[in-house]
């Protein structure tokens, strides 16, 4: 999990700057800076500790895999964002002529 | 060598199982979209009629938008039998995530928490789509029935919101 964006996230969101933050948490201004460089992996307690000092808490819960959508993405960033906007567009189209249709259809339903 | 991909096309592919007179139910994330859900979907999901009939229009209608079998490490989609006899011989409750030149197709023949294509069409309401295309579009209710049995992530994701829209639909 990558879980170091989310203390500089936190940080950022919360408008602190690296010291503020760590003297929030209580620990030295170096361990945020070396955490947000990438040089140092925090624990799971020093990573809550520290986002919960910018205000925040981390929701962990367990997902599954989804290959099948993964491998919409993987098509889906072959198009250019025209040809992307343009199956956007004849989604929406569809959906809208389509929900008519279907309120048409409901109303004259028995 | 797969056509070109051309992005998400739901008439394209419903007038493709239109044309070659395929009986389906149109059910998840764009049925409850038609249903007035305000979700997105980059997918159909269909549930067809499994007469060996329907499975010979199912497999011509799937060859003229060269369906192939989705995988993340294949982005073209891999080659399959697409015969009346492989989906015949599909167990009951698979699901074939499938790539097409007009989008993203899951046939799904007894979808979770359903009995089928008969089950589901009791509660469909047929719909004149645009350009003439004609569709049977599941009940929201049995949108919901069938993601409460599903159980993925992104249906737990979307339950509260369409039995919501559910609950407000019924009032009117």
């Amino acid at each position: 999990m990558a879980i170091t964006p989310l203390i500089r996230e936190a940080r950022l969101r919360a408008g602190l700057t690296q010291a503020e933050l760590a003297q929030r948490a209580g620990v030295a201004a170096s361990t945020v800076g070396r955490i947000e460089a990438g040089l140092r992996s925090p624990s799971t307690d020093l990573a809550e500790r520290l986002v919960r000092a910018a205000g925040f808490e981390i929701r962990v819960g367990l997902g599954e895999p989804d290959p099948a959508t993964d491998a919409i993405f993987e098509r889906t960033l072959r198009l250019t964002p025209a040809e992307r906007l343009a199956g956007a567009a004849r989604a929406a189209r569809f959906a809208l002529q389509g929900r008519r249709a279907l309120n048409a259809a409901k109303r004259g339903r028995p | 060598m797969a056509a070109p991909d051309l992005g998400f096309d739901p008439v394209r592919m419903l007038t493709a199982l239109n044309d070659a007179g395929v009986r389906f139910v149109l059910i998840g994330g764009m049925a409850a979209i038609l249903h007035g859900d305000a979700g997105v979907t980059v997918d159909l999901d269909v549930v067809p009629e499994r007469s060996p009939e329907n499975l010979e229009r199912l497999a011509t209608a799937l060859r003229s938008i060269d369906a192939r079998v989705r995988a993340a490490d294949v982005p073209e989609g891999l080659a399959f039998d697409c015969s009346a006899g492989f989906f015949g011989n599909l167990a009951e409750d698979a699901i074939l995530n499938l790539s097409t030149v007009a989008g993203e197709l899951d046939l799904a023949f007894r979808p979770s928490g359903t009995g089928g294509y008969a089950d589901l069409q009791r509660g469909a309401v047929e719909i004149e789509a645009p350009e003439g295309v004609r569709v049977l579009i599941a009940s929201l209710a049995d949108v919901i029935r069938s993601k409460e049995a599903a159980n993925r992530e992104k249906d737990r994701l979307a339950l509260p919101r369409l039995r919501r829209l559910h609950d407000r639909t019924r009032r009117n």
